[in-house]
């Protein structure tokens, strides 16, 4: 099934052709050059931004796909979540488009997106049946996990499709936070991206040894990893006072003050992560009923997870995967992320994978009844595990 | 195309070739890369081709000081420090551009990248050649970094191989990252256009925890609760990064029976929070490159239909703000963090512990 998506809910202009779970094109329009960033562009007017770009950037990924309108299936779009006006430049191009071609038209979460990105393949890719990732074949429950300039956010996965909250951000999103820590270190913003080189560059001393950070921040909610939150406020207090007792700032003070808040920061979402891995089995007896919980021995889950996804702009983050992939390993989940940095920060071929799922369950949308929704959530239902 | 090795002479040669509008292909700290004249629209024009990229694709353009630097780009606070800490180096600051380079090297919003190299061969070419050269790396677009010339060679055109004029062999240069770009443009002291904000009387009170935060946010939305639906209620958030003006809002937001969560609109600059009939508009100002941003976020809008609205670094579109102070209760919130600790905050405890904050509020003179 092909499928031309568009996404404009911040600050990227985005359309991309799919077809199933293959990229034929992928087009970004950005300000910014291809720098690896996950904070966001100045939007100084975003819609206007937008408008003036959207016809330029679908007609590029339609002719990089190597089609023609006439062979696309359907349209889809991001309604939400995102900057109102933004998304409204979106979802009428999107309207405009299915109306004239007569396409169907799929409304997308942009954060089901997100999550669903490492699915994405090369156009080229050969798909076998034991690939874990071939979509309608990966395993489930699985955990999905959106770290971005944006959203910072984990869920359950029970089937594509069906999700349920597991943790969220309460203040700044990850990507943000690291983008702000860079901003108070003089590092411009976003700089995210900056702060991640920085921190790289304290690894090791000049014999190759591991070397230790001077430096020490406070882990946020460390030891109330129940409370299934991911907080930053705290930790930019922290910094804010630590940069201030360290001034003046030298080069190396910088590249350890980077490290230790990139450090901190991720310490916290794995933390958290590790206890909604490790408290399961409260999840599996609460949501399949009453009796389960009468079979349930400890230690003895009712199902169990085998793959975690990983999507946004910071799962593009070396030293993130790093620890992700190892607590995958410590309890046997398999960590998937995208193919390629590309479908980390913003992009359409994402929307153009969740609306292949959506297209297959049948879920298509009225032209004359989709509307942007700025706040939308990705599940009703809050898990309780 | 000539290939000669990085002595004197080379300086000589290289400096007749970039007058000619020639381009060279250079050692540096970081990878090999390519250069021309920066004055020269031809010579741009020709590194276009090089690297196969559209015209209006910016480049950087590399200095043999600060001084040289100064004669393009305006350097603001942000990026003096930057200067001053990192360079020369493998780090590129953006600033604004003064225009005096060719076409097509600065950004479509005149910004324009600037970089001093850490590596004395090609700053006393620079100071020799007596201006600022266009730089980037010598790969053609999507092949590897170039660490040897023949990196670069292997993966050329003959068509490319010929638009070189001179190549600059230093061997094998150590493996390192190609620069880091960090932008200074979005801190621009905006402020400083916008006015002092003065408040009528004082009020101040100390806030030691993120809870008593959301506690004067709560506070004060008892207190200017009575305009409700009568004028529109703005709270006008000043504050550094991390001062907790999120927070408040939370406070702000719970104390109207707004049970939705509330987290930071840096990102998405605009939030919205619905419970039953109760709507905040949660707005950051931090990311709008100028005032009448707020504008287009449909702040008028916001107003006529009497809404209460948080602002985020209000301070930066206060001009827009008062615009509307006839109809609007504006009020100013200023959240300072406390005075410095005495002893040296190394210890987990000094870090995170010290939490004081002085939070100030009132309407404008």
């Amino acid at each position: 099934m092909k499928i031309l998506s568009i996404d404009t809910s911040c600050d990227e202009t985005a359309c991309a052709v799919t077809n199933g779970t293959k990229i034929l094109s992928n087009i970004i329009w950005s300000q910014v050059s291809a720098h690896a960033k996950f904070g966001g562009v100045l939007p100084s007017l975003a819609q206007r931004m937008h408008s003036e770009h959207i016809d330029r950037v679908v007609k590029q990924a339609i002719n990089n796909s190597q089609l023609t309108i006439n062979k696309i299936d359907a349209i889809a779009v991001t309604v939400g979540p995102g900057l109102s006006i933004a998304l409204g430049v979106g979802v009428n191009k999107a309207k405009e488009l299915a109306k004239k071609h007569h396409k169907k038209l799929i409304a997308v979460n942009h954060l089901e997106g997100h999550i669903l990105s490492p699915l994405a393949s090369p156009a080229n890719a050969q798909l076998t049946m034991n690939n874990p990732l071939r979509g309608n074949n990966l395993q489930f429950p699985a955990l999905g996990l959106v770290a971005s300039g944006g959203n910072t956010i984990l869920v359950k996965i029970n089937k594509v499709g069906s999700h349920e909250t597991l943790a969220q951000t309460t203040d700044d999103a990850l990507g943000e936070a690291l983008d702000k820590a860079a901003r108070m270190l003089g590092l411009g913003y976003p700089g995210g991206a900056i702060l991640e080189k920085m921190a790289r560059s304290t690894r090791l001393t000049r014999s190759g040894q591991a070397r230790r950070n001077p430096y020490i921040l406070p882990i946020p909610i460390v030891g109330q990893e129940e409370r299934k939150i991911f907080t930053y406020s705290g930790l930019k207090t922290a910094m804010n006072r630590l940069i201030e007792t360290k001034k003046p700032l030298t080069k190396e003070k910088v590249y350890n003050l980077a490290a230790c808040f990139q450090d901190v920061a991720f310490t916290h979402l794995i933390r958290v992560l590790r206890y909604c891995i490790i408290h399961k089995q409260s999840l599996a007896s609460q949501s399949t009923g009453k009796q389960s919980l009468a079979s349930q021995g400890p230690g003895n889950s009712s199902f169990v997870i085998h793959n975690l996804l990983v999507g946004g702009g910071v799962a593009a983050n070396v030293e993130l995967r790093r620890r992700l992939r190892k607590l995958g390993r410590e309890f046997r989940i398999s960590v998937h992320f995208p193919y390629s940095n590309k479908l980390t920060g913003d992009n359409a071929a994402m929307i153009g994978i969740a609306a292949y799922f959506k297209a297959q369950r049948g879920e298509f949308v009225d032209p004359d009844k989709i509307d942007r929704d700025p706040r939308a959530k990705l599940s009703h239902s809050e898990a309780k595990w | 195309m000539k290939v000669i090795k990085d002595n004197l002479r080379a300086i000589n040669e290289a400096v007749l070739i970039l007058k000619k509008g020639g381009l060279v292909v250079f050692p540096c700290e970081t990878v090999y890369g390519i250069a021309c004249d920066c004055l020269n629209p031809k010579a741009v024009e020709k590194l276009n081709q090089y690297k196969e990229r559209p015209f209006g694709k910016p480049y950087a353009i590399m200095c043999s000081s600060r001084k040289m630097a100064k004669e393009y780009v305006n350097l603001n606070e942000t990026a003096k420090n930057l200067y001053k800490t990192f360079l020369p180096g493998p780090v590129t600051v953006v600033s604004t551009g003064l225009h005096k380079v060719a076409m097509g090297i600065e950004s479509e919003t005149g910004t324009l990248g600037v970089r001093i190299p850490d590596y004395k061969f090609m700053r006393d070419l620079i100071k020799k050649f007596g201006h600022s050269i266009v730089a980037t790396s010598a790969n053609a677009s999507y092949q590897k970094r170039p660490y040897k010339i023949n990196d670069i060679l292997d993966n050329l055109s003959e068509k490319q191989k010929l638009l070189i004029d001179l190549a600059i062999d230093a061997g094998e240069l150590p493996h390192n990252e190609p620069s880091t770009v960090i932008d200074t443009t979005l801190d621009e002291p905006t402020i400083l256009r916008q006015g002092e904000i003065k408040l009528k009387g004082k009020n101040e009170v100390t806030s030691r925890s993120e809870e008593n935060t959301q506690n004067i946010g709560k506070e004060l939305w008892q207190k200017y609760e009575r305009y409700k639906d009568k004028r529109a209620i703005v709270f006008a958030l000043q504050g550094e990064m991390g001062a907790g003006k999120t927070i408040f809002t939370k406070g702000l937001a719970r104390a109207m029976g707004i049970t939705e969560l509330v987290t930071s609109p840096t990102f998405a600059l605009e939030n919205e929070y619905r419970t039953g009939k109760e709507k905040l508009f949660h707005i950051d100002v931090w990311r709008l490159e100028k005032s009448d941003g707020l504008k287009a976020l449909g702040f008028e809008d916001l107003i006529k239909n009497k809404s209460v609205v948080a602002i985020e670094w209000a301070e930066r579109v206060a001009d827009e703000i008062r615009k509307f102070d006839d109809e609007v209760v504006v009020v100013w919130v200023k959240i300072v963090f406390g005075k410095r600790p005495a002893r040296n905050a190394s210890s987990i405890a000094d870090a995170g512990g010290d939490n004081e904050r002085l939070i100030s509020w009132g309407v404008e003179k």
